[in-house]
């Protein structure tokens, strides 16, 4: 039977439940195309994220894969073309200049990549971690500041200037700067891509800590796969889409398992990871049966066209 | 937020001092401008003789009713004067002055009116004079003559007198062809200083007046001292008597600013003596004040104008080249403005921190310029207090500007290596209007003149703006012919610099855009002060026709030009012949002058006036006023006819307006020589005493007494200061634009030596980037400072510096011009050159981590 115009009205009315839900952050099909004197690029092609409060993510991918551009709408520095991006209840397309403005200051922290970007040469730690603070007016920054360089085990540091600090030490700092206005989300760039192993360790402890602590969200955005081993859930990035998705938990004897996922987006579709569809030899199309607990997904054979 | 103050010591101290010398420049120069200015009018006052520069109210008494014969009446009546003058002239009248009464062409009985012996009073006498023989006057009495009583006046006379008059102490002579007065010689006076001004105002006191009369007999002149209580016996009866009061002007007191309040002043005071009521004598206002002061604001407004032209042209100049030192303050400052705003910086904030760190490097510069300004001696202007508040605002808000736009948004996505910027429309609408406009002024210039409209001072301004824009906007497409060629040759070298001065950001046209004012501005001051020298030579010829020019009131013998010749240092003698001639039969006349033209034209040879041929015995060239009587007679001794071969606009040394006749010498049967032009250099002095009746005049003299005056000086010597400023100022942007775009150049040269670039090639890559603008900046300042003068020129006028002949000879000497512009470029490429260099010793890694973080 028909559905009647008021029951067409009231299925119209009726809100579906939104994507990702309360999420703390949420991207929904979210595009970003940079235009410069007519060549279009297409940095973010209609990528989905959902993060929760509290999380520590990774997200990797090749260079040029859309990390950064995803990370700068992430942070206010930019803003997306089309699409959804949502953190911590705001809207970020349709904020004003001066929404953008207290957002940064108070929703949102991050780094960069090169050390010594994050942090101003001239000023000490303290007083670098204190600039943020200062900007947004605030009162009582030097204890503030302290605790903050205590908590990062950076508190030594504090009267040095960002020459006289190491790569790691100067990194740690600058997540104090980035926590300074107790922010629920910080974002890192890369940001042990100037270090190596032993301080990138640190750093990420670093982060952790903050994550753990101070109950903020940590987006850290990498090349380095391993960095997976670090969080608790990585999210990869293929052609400004999330392709996949490896999560790290513990089992019953306490050892961690990395289990890699692939992204299923809202209207069904899937990245295959390219080695099973070498392995496999499939191309251009498949074959899927669905079976009472999955989907099988088979290679077309040339014996099936002959079946059919 | 915290500034960074020590990290940018450098650039804020370069700041700093730009700042410092501009609100020096911008506030001394038009104090000493305006010092100079006040110099020239006292100086004006000053040697202008006192007769012209004072106030004299004088009345010629038409009754003896009127007749003032005590000394207390001129002194009420001076006093009264004095309180008539308006409040502008109270300050300039000093109290000191004098009163005389004195009559003039009293004949001395029975000289059958060849000696005149006038009667004198003057309050200060004596003050004035020293009695060399005899004393001083006493009271008058009476005498007998042709038996009648008649007054008798005791006098003293003029040392002069006694030599040359014939008069001597003890004589009583009678005065006068029908009412008689007699005088008794009872002392000789001679001036205590002959040369004090004040004896213009008496010159027929201090010295025996020679007259030529019509028939050729020379009259002699003196005026008598008397004392106060001789006033008693002159009367105005059958005596042509003149009482003046003399109100001297203190040039000491006068200032520039002030002239047109002082005419209207004196025209008040004119209209008041008319019209006054302590008498029923008319009384007039004797004054030169008011054709002084004319003269003098002609000169003024000229100078006025030409001095703001410039001094405008140097303010934009340095403006713009500290607003270059903001750029590079600001673009050093970029990582820290865009680390604060990534973290939070509001916009006020950060263009603040941008505006508070200028304002601290150029607000105590500006004031300590300000402050030093005050040594230069001169009057303060509104403009010495408004000039440092433009730079620092200019300075501040363009830091204010410029970090607003940068950090507009926080996260700059700049491709501009990648694409060249295609310009607005809405940018090239506003240059296409500032190009229309700036020409459209300058016909209106042209058209009108320049002291009219004080809008039309902006036209100059325009027209440089105009220029750079034209420049900006077309000096890539040559130049990137040029890279296409270079493409093809095989050195790589001057491919990649011409490419990176072809792709050079828009930003890059700062420097240009102070490049070409400053050298147009200073090429412009260089070739005005060039066409006002030479005008001034012109000038000089002009008014005297030859290097020495002898014109006595009677007639020159041959035997006297025969010892003439024989001077030493006479090289050639020319005679010459003037005087006023009869046209036809009628009431017209015309000066004439007759002289051996071919003569003359060898005597000024090299000299830069010229002289027409004129061939035939009657033939003559005329002034425009008589163009076209063909043959025409004239009465000049006796009748001859003469035949017009050619206009002349003047005869140098003799007319420049009105009608004249340059004719041959040998057109007059009788020649009675009465003017000498010498060549060589004899000595004025001993000429003056060869000939009597002689006035000397030579072309040096003249050029020197056109030179003196001090506006002439001053307009001269600050082309001079304007010129040297924008030249530094020119070098100083260049080196500034150097060290604006260092970093990306440091970055582009490292690079490229890591593929291989020699240090050799580094430098020459930097001396060819640079080049292409300098070097076409410095052609199109040069095209444009010379450009500009003969395009302002009928709207300028500066013939009150040039002897009052236009200056529009702005041709000559290309050499100073070229000079600075090619300094200019020389310069430029050493300092390119000496900055790679120095860049060289950087390490190559520094360098590519410095380029990385942009």
């Amino acid at each position: 039977m028909n559905p009647t115009l008021s029951e067409l009205e009231a299925r119209a009315a009726r809100k579906k439940a939104a994507f990702g839900g309360d999420a703390h952050i949420v991207c929904d099909n979210l595009v970003r195309i940079y235009k410069t004197e007519g060549v279009e690029v297409v940095a973010l092609q209609g990528l989905d994220l959902v993060i929760d409060e509290g999380e520590l993510v990774a997200i990797v991918g090749a260079s040029g894969s859309g990390k950064s551009t995803l990370l700068n709408v992430l942070s206010g520095l930019d803003v997306p073309t089309a699409g959804v991006a949502r953190v911590a209840g705001m809207d970020l397309l349709s904020m004003t200049p001066r929404d953008r403005l207290r957002y940064r200051r108070s929703v949102v922290g991050f780094l960069w990549q090169q050390t010594a970007r994050n942090l101003l040469p001239y000023l000490t730690a303290r007083e670098n971690v204190e600039l943020p603070m200062r900007l947004a007016g605030a009162a009582s920054r030097k204890g503030r500041a302290m605790e903050l360089l205590e908590l990062l085990g950076v508190d030594s540091c504090a009267n040095r200037k960002a020459t006289e600090m190491s790569g790691g030490e100067q990194q740690r700092v600058a997540i104090a700067v980035a926590l300074a206005n107790s922010p629920q989300l910080v974002l890192a760039d890369e940001p042990t891509g100037e270090l190596d192993s032993e301080t990138s360790e640190l750093v990420f402890q670093a982060l952790r800590t903050a994550n753990r602590e101070l109950r903020v969200t940590v987006v850290v955005v990498t090349h380095d796969p391993l960095v997976s081993e670090q969080v608790d859930r990585t999210v990869g990035i293929r052609d400004g889409r999330t392709s996949s998705e490896t999560l790290r938990r513990e089992d019953a004897e306490g050892r961690i398992i990395a289990e890699e996922y692939a992204v299923l987006d809202r209207v069904g579709r899937l990245q295959l990871p390219r080695d099973f569809m070498n392995a496999l030899r499939m191309e251009r199309r498949v074959r899927l049966e669905l079976e009472s607990d999955h989907i099988g997904v088979w290679p077309t054979r040339e014996e099936s066209s002959d079946e059919q | 937020m915290p500034l960074p103050v020590r990290e940018h010591v450098g650039t804020l101290a370069v700041l700093a001092a730009l700042t410092a010398v501009a609100c020096l420049l911008v506030s001394g120069l038009p104090r000493a401008m305006q010092a100079s200015f006040d110099q020239a009018l006292r100086r004006a006052l000053t040697t202008a003789p006192a007769v012209q520069a004072d106030l004299t109210v004088a009345a010629e008494p038409y009754a003896p009713t009127e007749d003032l014969h005590e000394r207390a009446a001129f002194e009420a009546r001076g006093r009264h004067w004095r309180e008539a003058l308006p409040a502008a002239l109270q300050p300039l009248v000093t109290t000191t002055g004098h009163m005389s009464a004195k009559t003039v062409r009293t004949p001395l009985t029975g000289t059958g009116g060849a000696t005149y012996v006038n009667l004198g009073w003057l309050s200060d006498a004596d003050r004035r004079v020293n009695w060399v023989q005899g004393r001083a006057p006493g009271p008058p009495s009476t005498t007998r003559h042709e038996g009648a009583n008649i007054p008798l006046i005791e006098v003293g006379v003029v040392d002069e007198a006694v030599h040359q008059m014939d008069l001597r102490i003890g004589q009583t002579r009678t005065l006068g062809e029908s009412d008689y007065v007699a005088v008794k010689i009872v002392g000789v006076f001679k001036a205590k200083d002959p040369r004090d001004r004040y004896w213009t105002h008496n010159p027929d006191v201090l010295h025996v007046t020679k007259q030529l009369t019509r028939d050729g007999t020379i009259e002699l002149h003196t005026t008598t001292l008397m004392s106060d209580a001789g006033l008693a016996a002159l009367s105005s009866a059958s005596r042509h008597l003149t009482y003046r009061w003399v109100l001297p002007v203190d040039a000491r007191a006068a200032n520039a600013l002030d002239v047109p309040h002082l005419s209207a002043a004196v025209e008040d005071l004119r209209r008041l003596v008319s019209v006054q009521v302590v008498s029923t004598t008319p009384h007039r206002l004797d004054t030169g004040l008011p054709k002084l002061l004319g003269d003098f604001s002609a000169a003024l407004a000229t100078a006025e104008t030409v001095m703001y032209l410039v001094l405008g042209g140097l303010l934009a100049v340095a403006i713009g080249v500290i607003v270059l030192g903001v750029r590079l303050l600001t673009d050093r400052m970029d990582h820290t403005l865009g680390l604060a705003r990534a973290r939070g910086g509001s916009l006020r904030q950060v263009a603040g921190a941008g505006a508070a760190l200028t304002g601290l490097a150029v607000a105590p510069a500006a004031l300590a310029g300000y402050a030093v300004s005050f040594l230069v001696p001169g009057p303060v202007l509104l403009v010495v207090h408004v000039g440092p508040a433009v730079v620092v605002v200019a300075a501040v808000g363009f830091a204010v500007a410029r970090v607003s736009l940068a950090h507009r948004t926080p996260l700059r996505e700049r491709r501009d290596d990648v694409v060249a910027a295609r310009p607005s429309v809405r940018r090239i609408t506003l240059e296409v209007l500032v190009v229309a406009l700036a020409l459209a002024g300058a016909y209106l210039l042209r058209a009108r003149g320049l002291t009219r409209d004080p809008f039309l001072l902006f036209v100059p301004v325009a027209l440089t703006l105009a220029a750079s824009l034209i420049t900006l906007r077309c000096y890539p497409y040559p130049l990137r012919l040029l890279v296409r060629l270079a493409g093809q040759g095989r050195a790589a070298v001057p491919f990649l610099g011409l490419t990176r001065a072809a792709r050079a950001r828009s930003a890059s046209g700062l420097p240009v855009l102070i490049l070409l004012p400053a050298l147009g501005v200073s090429v412009f001051a260089a070739v005005i002060s060039d066409g006002i020298a030479t005008t001034q030579r012109l000038a000089s010829w002009q008014q005297v026709g030859a290097p020495i020019k002898v014109t006595s009131l009677g007639i020159i013998y041959p035997s006297l030009v025969e010892q003439v010749r024989a001077l030493d240092g006479v090289e050639e003698v020319v005679v010459a012949q003037t005087g006023r001639v009869q046209l036809g039969y009628v009431a017209e006349y015309a000066q004439a002058v007759a002289v051996d033209v071919a003569q003359w034209r060898r005597l000024v040879a090299g000299a830069p006036i010229d002289l027409p041929e004129l061939s035939g015995g009657t033939s003559a060239l005329v002034s425009p006023e008589l163009r076209g009587r063909g043959t025409f007679e004239i009465g000049w001794q006796s009748r001859m006819r003469l035949t017009t071969q050619g206009v002349i606009d003047s005869v140098p040394g003799f007319h420049t307006d009105g009608k004249f006749i340059l004719m041959p010498l040998s057109a007059l049967p009788r020649p009675e020589v009465n003017t000498l032009l010498i060549k060589g250099d004899a000595s004025p002095a001993e000429l003056a005493r060869l000939v009597p009746l002689a006035t000397v005049d030579t072309q040096e003299r003249a050029l020197a007494a056109i030179r003196e005056d001090p506006l002439t000086g001053t307009v001269r010597s600050t082309l001079i200061v304007v010129t040297v400023a924008l030249g530094a100022y020119a070098l100083v942007a260049v080196i500034l634009s150097l060290v604006v775009g260092a970093a990306d150049r440091a970055r582009a040269v490292s690079f490229l030596r890591t593929l291989g670039l020699s240090d050799r090639q580094a430098r020459r890559l930097t001396v060819l980037e640079v080049l292409p603008m300098v070097l076409v900046t410095s052609l199109a300042g040069l095209a444009l400072g010379l450009g500009l003068p003969p395009a302002l020129g009928p709207g300028v006028d500066l013939s009150a510096y040039a002897g009052d002949l236009p200056v529009g000879d702005y041709s000559p000497d290309l050499l100073t011009p070229a000079a600075l512009a090619a300094g200019l470029t020389v310069v430029a490429a050493l300092g390119a050159y000496a900055h790679t260099a120095i860049a060289r010793r950087r390490s190559l890694g520094a360098e590519l981590r410095v380029g990385d973080s942009s």
